[in-house]
Order: structure tokens, then C-alpha cells, then sequence
């Protein structure tokens, strides 16, 4: 473990700027996203968990597939460095290993190229991440419940704690271990520097709330799939989308094409089942036209499917959901009320 | 690596329009690229996504069998904006298939067993490759029957090579109309009626069932009345769908994906998937 004392920040920031395209939490219009820097100025420390999910510096809103012309379709191609993100947050850390198991593979064929995703792994795979632990979680934040911490540090190359006048840095991968061996401008973190972390962890972990008991909520959902929960818990919900927009592990999209006169590009957009074209056929036939079916649909894709197909949720608890829900939807309440719910049971 | 995106250029070879309303019309694709015709090798009731530039990509089941080399076979109902344009392609214009996607009928496990083909409407697409193989392959396999059904006499599919079916002695078909027309010989009635006045031999049978969602509906509690376990029921499955591959995450069942779990599921399968039971 090594400590960077923050006079020295802009210079780290500078030399890492040299060898990757660098991604950092910035404020904009009150708005704070990751978005790509060229120096430390730019750089906003105080929010923790950014309103935009950083999902888009791997998996941006639209992103172009191909373009085409008379001559036929040409691959656009990815140029640059590789990419670094400066600040993710454990939740999100672990988000992008999730959306790495959609993208990076098919669990089913997992060395099949045609079930790898170009465009993820051409950023993903090779990027450097360094995660920053959270001294103050916000009252939205249930990364415990799905085995998150504010101090976690899995998934990370380099896992950073800000203890004041210093960041230290632990390197955990091997790539993080190779990159903070070659750093300079630190030194060995000492006794009290590790000690300081070690009480920052403690207090963190002591301003999270306890987790519900979530043994079987998997197969629970399964059981009350037919039930009327449902039209009570999605009664409010808009279906405006808005939740799947702001989540880190929702990766469904659109496929699109732009183009006049045999010119132009195939786009891939960020969707939501949410809405109810996703799922209408031409037909006009749609297996969820009711909105309580979509809320189900989002519900039971991350605390069920998703786990039956790769035994972990698709949630990482960062909570950019119940901020950002016009209507107030809490995940964390439809969670507990399935849960507790003592119903007539399936159908 | 390669880009799985991108699709293949194939050429279309011939126009085949299959009722006088013209809402359905076969496409035979050759291959532009001998390299891809090499590497493309599927099974009855895998598909392809189908694109046309600029207009977008759809997904269809591919209607010709792997016995049939050099082409590709889509049979395309006109309802959206993909399928109308595909409509208006002609002999010699250039199309893109990614492909082939998604699992098959299990002939494999056929092998050695009797099979019954149940299809309604223009869902006949795979159906048909799987018969052209069976027949293909016909010593691997035992009593072949057919149960095809659609509206009225125009909406069949293939109508040449349905009359060339009906003269094999190791093959029989029922051809089946909803409400009688004038001029038809054949049976009438809607398809899980007719299969259940056939009631074809539970004995070391498979079956495999193909049509629209209200076909499969009746159709099913009759194969369970006929004593057809479900696990020797196939069928295949359809959702909207864009990737084809597994992440866009729009053809759920459940947390089965159609594109890469199926298309084709057994009924056993299907019993377990919480949205469909």
C-alpha cells in the first residue's frame, strides 16, 4: 500500500493522462457523470455516487455498430489509449463485472467470438481501474445487501482510500500491482496511514443500514410471479424508464439505423422494458402490454433470472434508482414487501 | 477479433410469392462469399437475422434444410416496416444474415423414433427444413406424419413441393383448412382438432409444433389427452428480438433467452419458465 499525498494529485493525474484515455467524476449543470479529462482540475471529489451511471464510459447511450455505404459496411474502429477510470465506487466496480458477464461472453458458449461483444471488450478488457472507497455513504446506498461494502475493493486494480491529506492506494489485481509499483511521487503508507483507513471503514460500514434477510428471494419472486403484489407495489410507477436509465447493470438496447440513400450507420441505443414498444411485436401482439407486467419484467430480471442464469443479482445496491424515480419507487421497499408479502400465494 | 455485428452479404437468388394476397413471399439467398458458404453450417429451426441496409434487421427462421446446399431459404410474412421492405427485393439485390443463430429441433434424439410434425399458418418456415432433412435422412428415422393447417387452400406454403409430399408412400401428410371451400379434398377443421381425430401413436413418438400462439394453445392439451409426455414435445418460440445474441435483452422467457436458449424449447422446458405457465 502506498500513500499520494494530494499536492501531488495533478501530477499523477497528468503522467496517467499520458498513457490512457482518463475518465473521472465531473459536475456539469449540477449533474455529475464520468466523463473524460485532461487534468485533476477537473475532477469533482465530493460526489460519490454520480447521477449518470458510469456504465457509459464501456457501454455508451448510443454507440455506432457499423457504418455503410454503397461499397458495403465498414467496422468503426476504436482508436486511442486504453482507458483508466479514475474514482468508480465499489457498487459500480462491481456493476461493470456484471455487464462484463452479458457482454464479454455467452455463458452458455463462453469462448464462441460470435457471443462477444466487440465494442465492450475493445474498452473493457485492458482498461485500469481505480476505485475509491466511500467514507460517507448516502442513505440510498444498500451495497451490503448484495455482499458490497463501502470499503470493498473487489473487482478493482487499485482500490483507494482518501484519508484526509493523502490518497493511499492498494494495488489488487495484478495489472494494479503492476501499475502502482512503477508509480512515483509516493511512498509506503504507514502504520498511522493504515490506521486512519481502518477507522474510515469502520465508520463507513457503521452508516449503512442492515440489510434485510434475502435468503431465497430468487425463488420467492418465482412464487408470487402470478400474484396481485404486483398491482399494488407498480401502481404508481410511470413506466417513464428513467430507473433503467440511471442503473449500472440495465444493459438492454435498441438497434437502429440512420442513413439516407444507402448511406449511413447502425446504432445501438440504451432501451428499457419499461416501455412498451420493447416488447411489441409487428403484430401489434405484446406478451407485457400491462404496465405491472414491465415492473415484474425489471424486478424479477435482476433478482431472479438474472441469478438463475449466473448466480449473482443484477443489482449492485448504489441506489441511482430511488433518486432518481419521479414517482418515488424504492426498490429496496418492493424487495422487503415480496419478502414479507403473506399472500394467497402463486396463482 | 471478429465483429459479430457485421453481417454477411448474400445475394438474392430467386422470389417466390406463395399467395394471391402477396403478404408472404420465399427468398432463396446465395452465398456472395465462398469462404462464408464454407463456414455456415446450422440445423432445422436455427435462424437468421435478416437486414437491408438502412432499413434494419429482423429475425426469421430459416426455411431451407443443411441438405440443400448454396442457399438460404426465408419464407417473410409483409407486417412491419423490415418485412415490407423486404418485400420489395428482387433477384440479384444484396442483403445481409448474421447467423446461424439459436438452437435446433433435437433430430439427434429423434433418431430411431417415430415423429409427428404439427404446423399452422405461415410458421411452417423451420417445419419444412426439419421435414426436408427427416426425409433426407429418412432410414434414421421411423413413421413420418404431417399436420399442416391454415386458413384457406392459398395460405399453404411450398404448395409444389406439398403436392410432391403427398405422393410419397414414407410420409403422411394431412393438410387441413379451417372452414370448407369449394374444390378441397382435403381434411377441414382447425389443427388441434384434426390432430386429435388422426391422434397419431404415442409410441416411441417425438413431436414437433409449430403455429401461431393460438394454435399451440388448443394444440398442446390435446397432445397431454393423447398421452404425449412433455418432454417429447418441442416447439419453437418467438419474442421481438434485436441482437440475436444474447445481450440486448429484449426476448426473454423468464431467464430463458429465446435468441440463445432457443428458439426451439420442449414443452417440459416451457412448463418450468414462470411467464409462460
Amino acid at each position: 500500500m502506498v500513500r499520494l499525498d494530494k499536492d501531488r494529485f495533478g501530477d499523477f493525474i497528468g503522467s496517467l493522462t499520458g498513457d490512457y484515455e482518463v475518465y473521472a467524476t465531473v459536475t456539469v449543470d449540477g449533474k455529475s457523470s464520468f466523463r473524460e479529462i485532461e487534468s485533476a482540475d477537473e475532477i469533482d471529489s465530493s460526489c460519490l455516487v454520480t447521477d449518470r451511471t458510469p456504465k457509459e464510459i464501456f457501454f455508451p447511450h448510443s454507440e455506432v455498430l457499423f457504418e455503410f455505404d454503397e461499397d458495403g459496411v465498414r467496422e468503426v474502429k476504436r482508436k486511442g489509449k486504453p482507458i483508466a477510470v479514475w474514482g468508480l465506487r465499489g457498487c459500480d466496480v462491481k456493476s461493470l463485472a456484471l455487464l462484463d458477464k452479458v457482454f464479454g461472453s455467452a455463458r452458455q458458449m463462453p469462448d464462441n467470438e460470435m457471443f462477444q461483444d466487440p465494442y465492450w471488450k475493445e474498452k473493457y478488457d485492458g482498461s485500469l481501474i481505480f476505485s475509491i472507497a466511500c467514507n460517507e455513504p448516502r442513505s440510498t446506498c444498500f451495497c451490503n445487501w448484495f455482499g458490497g461494502g463501502p470499503h470493498r475493493k473487489e473487482g478493482s486494480d487499485v482500490f483507494v482510500v482518501d484519508i484526509g491529506d493523502a490518497y493511499l492506494m492498494e494495488p489488487v489485481s495484478e495489472k494494479g500491482r503492476a501499475f502502482v509499483d512503477k508509480m512515483t511521487g509516493t511512498e509506503e503508507a504507514s502504520a498511522s496511514d493504515k490506521k486512519k483507513a481502518e477507522e474510515l471503514a469502520s465508520t463507513a460500514k457503521g452508516m449503512m443500514q442492515e440489510a434485510p434477510p434475502l435468503e431465497g428471494l430468487k425463488e420467492t419472486l418465482k412464487g408470487v410471479f402470478d400474484d396481485e403484489i404486483w398491482e399494488e407495489m407498480s401502481a404508481k410507477c410511470v413506466n417513464c424508464g428513467a430507473c433503467a436509465f440511471v442503473c449500472s447493470t440495465c444493459h438492454c438496447f435498441d438497434v437502429q439505423d440512420e442513413g439516407k440513400g444507402g448511406k449511413g450507420k447502425r446504432i445501438r441505443i440504451w432501451d428499457s422494458c419499461m416501455f412498451p414498444i420493447f416488447t411489441r411485436e409487428a403484430s401489434g401482439h405484446n406478451p407485457r402490454h400491462l404496465s405491472k407486467d414491465r415492473f415484474r419484467q425489471r424486478v424479477m430480471h435482476k433478482y431472479s433470472y438474472f441469478a438463475d442464469n449466473y448466480g449473482e443479482m443484477l443489482c449492485t445496491g448504489c441506489g441511482r434508482c430511488v433518486v432518481a424515480c419521479p414517482v418515488g419507487v424504492d426498490i429496496r421497499e418492493v424487495i422487503k414487501d415480496v419478502m414479507s408479502y403473506q399472500g394467497k400465494g402463486a396463482r | 477479433m471478429s465483429n459479430t455485428y457485421i453481417p454477411m452479404n448474400m445475394r438474392v437468388k430467386k422470389v417466390m410469392v406463395e399467395d394471391p394476397d402477396k403478404t408472404l413471399r420465399t427468398f432463396d439467398l446465395s452465398f456472395v462469399r465462398e469462404a462464408d458458404e464454407k463456414s455456415f453450417t446450422y440445423m432445422p429451426g436455427q435462424f437468421c437475422e435478416f437486414s437491408i441496409l438502412g432499413k434494419g434487421e429482423s429475425p426469421f427462421g430459416i426455411a431451407s434444410s443443411p441438405t440443400e446446399p448454396g442457399f438460404l431459404r426465408f419464407t417473410v410474412n409483409r407486417t412491419g416496416s423490415v418485412t415490407n421492405q423486404i418485400h420489395y427485393l428482387r433477384e440479384g439485390d444484396i442483403v445481409g444474415i448474421r447467423g446461424p443463430l439459436g438452437n435446433w429441433y433435437p433430430v439427434e434424439k429423434f433418431k430411431g423414433g417415430n415423429v409427428v410434425v404439427i404446423g399452422g399458418g405461415f410458421a411452417f418456415t423451420t417445419l419444412r427444413s426439419l421435414i426436408v432433412y427427416l426425409l433426407e435422412h429418412r432410414q434414421d428415422y421411423g413413421d413420418l406424419t404431417v399436420i399442416y393447417g391454415v386458413r384457406n387452400p392459398d395460405l399453404f406454403l411450398y404448395k409444389d413441393e406439398l403436392a410432391e409430399w403427398r405422393k410419397r408412400d414414407d410420409l403422411s401428410l394431412h393438410l387441413t383448412i379451417d372452414k370448407a371451400v369449394e374444390g378441397w379434398t382435403g381434411m377441414t377443421g382447425f389443427v388441434p382438432t384434426v390432430t386429435k381425430e388422426i391422434a397419431p401413436s404415442t409410441e416411441n413418438a417425438w413431436v414437433v409444433v409449430c403455429g401461431p400462439p393460438i394454435m399451440i394453445k388448443f394444440t398442446l392439451p390435446v397432445l397431454t389427452e393423447l398421452k404425449f409426455p412433455d418432454a417429447r414435445v418441442y416447439t419453437s418460440l418467438e419474442r421481438r428480438m434485436k441482437c440475436g445474441i444474447g445481450k440486448c435483452g429484449r426476448c426473454n422467457i423468464g431467464s430463458k433467452y429465446i435468441c440463445i436458449d432457443g428458439p426451439v424449447f420442449s414443452m417440459q422446458e416451457i412448463g418450468e419458465i414462470p411467464e409462460m405457465a
